[in-house]
């Protein structure tokens, strides 16, 4: 069984049938079409002005690889410049080997990168360390929690040293499919209401973030990655990632085995999910102590590492977030009425 | 009698490391009575390259949902799948999408 | 009244709360005079005596009903009788409701409706006949008039089954109490009660409906079998789909106009559905997988006024499929096992089978997946996201009847699924240049024409395009699976047609207002 040719080209055979369309391309025009869709996604979303300096959130695996190399191609029609930031959160072993990736493309892609630490960051704390700090609660799932929250912020921080006026990450469809899946089996109303949209405007003086692959399956991303001959660092992160996102994805994966388009009707149903008003999560504040986006009195941030510094890491954490910020030390009878904390992992 | 092939299977997006870390591994499969397709190519690397974890790899007679076969450089659906039957010199690229972001 | 460990507070009666829950972590101690347990209904929650599990289960269907005050005294209410488990137990309870000893009558006027569906599921003509004998038996049994409906009738639906009325569903608290009120003054005229009005019901029929396929629709009267061509129609139809996904869809959404039609045709306001709390997670599910995240607070919630005059509502959402099944099994209520269009499929050949699946495995894993899954739909609103006002003349689905969620200028997965193909098959370079050159397109070509902002006539004669800029996006992608549109029931096409005229008819006018203000704009 021959492959049939390029239903786009018509002169080469096709090298994938694409999941939304069902359409067969040969790579070029496939690579040719992954672009022109990123570049309408970023267009048609008015994601990124023409002038933007924008900060790629680099991680060196295949998500923001595709993303740096794909918004490098599209830059001069964007009009836009581009500026690696890498987040190093102190895994050891890890964390080398996928930086030593990003060094490679921003030398290949001339890319300017800037590397932010944790352990600058954040007075010394260092993923390692969390991680030891926060070993006696026995899951791997706080430390995800942890990771997430201060990359996000670290990132953040690295956007604003190089100037940038935007931030992009590399999130694809899977994840955001994987989210609204996730956010239903476990009743996380809060999340579902910010999961829609391609982006958050940059409320309260945070950059304005987007993610332009939003639409991209996680397929055609690995498919572009090869086509291109990227090289991309691949390797699970040596804390596992949480349990329940592998039953989410596991599912994704046979939904999309069932019907090809499933990743990307999830995202739609994603943006087009309408909360109740008295679901939906109040209006944020800003964090007592570093003036970020807050639902309450410290940010998410400020919250874990106040608790990791008082050596009681998992205050932060779920239920136990009672106690925290100007409370005492022991948990405030008051709290216990107010939302879970809807920031434990931020959405995006 | 189908006669024996060279063929290069190859493992890329983080599968490699359930092969020892090695990528691409020249193989030559033996003759056998019926002819090499996937569906028997799968179980061949089961029981000769895979060094663990086989379930994260192969689920059931195919291979776990997520990760992506490429035929010589075209996506398998587009080439019958497991039905797929080897020719010499055929390169066969098993890429995980389960890794890393 | 049994008692169910230690914490258990007062015993359940039919007017306090359904029977608490003792704590989770325990193993129920049943300290009960009255008899040994027979039915652990969830982790903890045991109830000792067939008579205690009625009424924490007779409790939920009527607090379901109760506290949701949709359903007026004297309201003509169709049950949608599948024949399953679920719904044969609403079709008990509505019965056991309206009977004279209970304490809190149902006071509502039930009808019920089976469509039979055995075309589309691929059944012999034997295997219909001998089912459908069996439903007549239990029909007759309960004794509430009944239509039994073929699906194949679907081929003679006139168009106007798509359209919604213009008719706000009533339903404000006063009202209620007024038409309470109303119907306990009627009540003491002797001789109204439980009258049927059947030749006026014939009446109704007549002007309703086109003139029906073969005879009119069963009303306690044996239908002969469908025509032989329409039941070549309709298995070509389902046997034209490419996949078990997108069949569940159409046969969902044809079963659904063919109710709507009859509960219009014989006055019913109200259909009642017999969705378990189970299959209404498993339902949301599947329709967040099937892109229709904007309406899953009509797809799985109480009630559903999308049609306007008929409201569907979910009585049975507060049970689960366990409880029902033995209550069922307790109680001897009579079900009819009808193969379904999946049936003995392989799990991964659906949307449908997959998610079902997931849901239930995770279920034994954490048992509150359901309920959690439940929970989360009661927080989801009706209106879209954003959207100002939900006027009644915003563009419907064709199949669903939904608002279109379908636009362009924000969306770039309608754009992702629904004109990729339209980019990829242009020459690569011309694909960028060309997304290059119209910075933000006002909308994909396919949707223009619906949303009446960039003006593409949808090639003429091309049925195709015709019936697709009036779908959703969930149903477009169903609609995907099915090669040539042709082969559906006429009133869809028909319907599409009309829009089309309409909303040509209607951008005309339109410009000639313009020109025409233009035109005076200059000359003054």
């Amino acid at each position: 069984m021959p492959a049939p040719p390029c239903t786009s080209c018509h002169a080469a055979r096709a090298a994938l049938r694409r999941p939304r369309s069902g359409q067969a391309l040969c790579g070029a025009c496939f690579c040719a079409a992954f672009e022109a869709e990123v570049l309408h996604t970023v267009l048609a979303g008015r994601l990124l002005p023409p002038n933007a300096v924008v900060a790629v959130g680099a991680s060196g695996g295949k998500d923001s690889t595709v993303l740096a190399h794909v918004l490098r191609e599209l830059s001069p029609r964007l009009g836009i410049s581009l500026h690696l930031v890498a987040v190093d959160e102190g895994i050891g072993g890890y964390r080398d080997a996928a930086l030593a990736a990003v060094k490679r493309q921003a030398a290949r892609w001339e890319l300017p990168l800037t590397i932010v630490a944790y352990a600058d960051l954040f007075g010394g704390w260092t993923m390692d360390a969390v991680a030891r700090s926060t070993a006696g609660s026995g899951r791997s799932r706080s430390c995800c929690t942890f990771c997430g929250v201060l990359r996000r912020r670290a990132l953040e921080e690295g956007a604003r040293r190089v100037g940038a006026t935007h931030i992009v990450t590399g999130h694809n469809a899977d994840d955001m499919a994987e989210t609204v899946l996730m956010n239903f089996l476990r009743g996380d109303a809060g999340r579902l209401a910010r999961g829609g949209g391609l982006g958050s405007p940059g409320e309260g003086g945070a950059l304005p973030r987007c993610r332009p692959l939003q639409f991209a399956s996680q397929k055609e991303v690995v498919l572009y990655a090869h086509f291109r001959r990227l090289d991309y660092f691949s390797e699970e992160c040596v804390y596992a990632p949480e349990a329940f996102r592998g039953h989410a994805r596991d599912l994704l994966k046979r939904l999309e085995a069932a019907r090809p388009s499933a990743v990307l009707d999830l995202v739609h149903s994603a943006e087009r999910l309408a909360l109740v008003p008295a679901a939906r999560p109040p209006r944020p504040g800003s964090c007592s102590r570093c003036g970020a986006l807050a639902s309450r009195d410290l940010c998410q941030a400020c919250a874990l590492l106040d608790g990791l510094n008082r050596g009681r890491p998992r205050l932060a954490i779920g239920k136990g977030r009672r106690g925290l910020g100007e409370e005492g030390p022991q948990g405030a009878p008051g709290d216990r009425a107010q939302p879970p904390a809807s920031e434990t992992i931020p959405a995006f | 009698m189908a006669a024996p092939l060279s063929v290069e299977v190859e493992f890329g997006g983080g599968a490699e490391l359930l092969f020892d870390g090695v990528k691409k591994h020249q193989v030559t499969l033996p003759g056998q009575e019926e002819p090499w397709d996937i569906r028997n190519l799968l179980v061949w690397i089961k029981k000769n390259l895979l060094k663990e974890r086989p379930e994260l790899f192969i689920q059931g007679d195919s291979v776990r949902p997520g990760i992506l076969v490429l035929i010589n450089d075209a996506d398998w659906e587009l080439l019958g799948e497991l039905d797929y039957q080897l020719q010499d010199q055929d390169t066969i690229l098993f890429i995980s999408t389960l890794h890393g972001g | 009244m049994c008692q169910v460990g230690e914490n258990y507070g007062e015993p359940a009666t039919e007017e306090s709360q359904p029977a608490p829950r003792p704590g989770l972590d325990k193993t129920p101690v049943l300290d009960c005079k009255e008899g040994l347990p027979v039915v652990v209904i969830r982790a903890g929650d045991a109830f000792c005596s067939r008579d205690c599990f009625k009424a924490f289960y007779t409790h939920k269907f009527r607090a379901m009903l109760g506290k949701n005050r949709l359903i007026f005294p004297g309201e003509k209410v169709l049950l949608a009788w599948s024949g399953g488990p679920s719904s044969s137990s609403m079709v008990w309870q509505v019965l056991e409701g309206l009977s004279q000893d209970s304490a809190k009558r149902l006071r509502f006027v039930p009808g019920v409706i089976f469509v039979d569906e055995g075309a589309a599921c691929g059944q012999s003509p034997e295997d219909r006949a001998k089912t459908l004998a069996e439903v007549k038996l239990i029909l007759q049994t309960v004794g509430f008039p009944w239509y039994l409906v073929a699906l194949e009738e679907v081929f003679g639906l006139p168009p106007a089954v798509l359209r919604c009325s213009a008719q706000e569903p009533a339903g404000t608290a006063g009202a209620y109490k007024a038409a309470v009120d109303s119907f306990l003054q009627q009540q003491h005229t002797p001789g109204t009660e439980g009258a049927e009005d059947s030749p006026s019901l014939a009446q109704q029929q007549g002007q309703l409906c086109q003139p029906p396929p073969q005879g009119p629709m069963g009303l306690q009267s044996p239908t002969g079998p469908p025509a032989a061509a329409q039941t070549e129609a309709l298995s070509r139809l389902f046997h034209s789909v490419k996949t078990l996904t997108a069949k569940e869809e159409l046969l969902q959404t044809l079963r659904t106009h063919l109710i709507l039609h009859v509960a219009r045709a014989h006055g019913y306001s109200k259909v009642m559905t017999g969705e378990s709390c189970t299959r209404l997670a498993i339902k949301l599910m599947t329709n967040l997988a099937l892109g229709r995240g904007a309406f899953l607070a009509w797809d799985t919630g109480f009630s559903d006024e999308r049609h306007g005059d008929v409201v569907v509502v979910r009585p049975m959402r507060d049970h689960t499929l366990k409880e029902v099944a033995f209550y069922n099994h307790l109680f001897a209520v009579p079900s009819v096992f009808t193969p379904a269009i999946d049936t003995k499929a392989p799990e991964k050949a659906s949307i449908h089978r997959l998610m079902e699946a997931f849901l239930l495995r995770l279920q034994t894993q954490f048992p509150s997946t359901v309920s959690t899954v439940y929970r989360t739909s009661e927080k989801l609103a009706k209106a879209p996201r954003d959207s100002h006002d939900t006027a009644h003349s915003e563009p419907r689905c064709l199949l669903c009847l939904c608002t279109l969620d379908v636009d362009g200028a924000d969306s770039a997965t309608a754009f992702g699924a629904q004109t990729s193909s339209h980019l990829s098959q242009m020459q690569p370079h011309t694909a960028l240049a060309e997304a290059g050159m119209h910075p933000v397109p006002c909308c994909p070509p396919e949707v223009g024409s619906a949303q009446g902002c960039c003006r593409g006539p949808c090639e003429r004669g091309d049925p195709r395009v015709c019936v697709l800029e009036w779908l959703c996006y969930g149903c477009r992608v169903n609609m995907k699976d099915l090669p040539s549109l042709d082969s559906l029931p006429p009133y869809i096409l028909a319907e599409a047609q009309l829009r089309r005229q309409r909303a040509w008819v209607l951008q005309e006018v339109q410009e000639y207002l313009i020109a025409d203000s233009d035109g005076e704009a200059e000359t003054a």
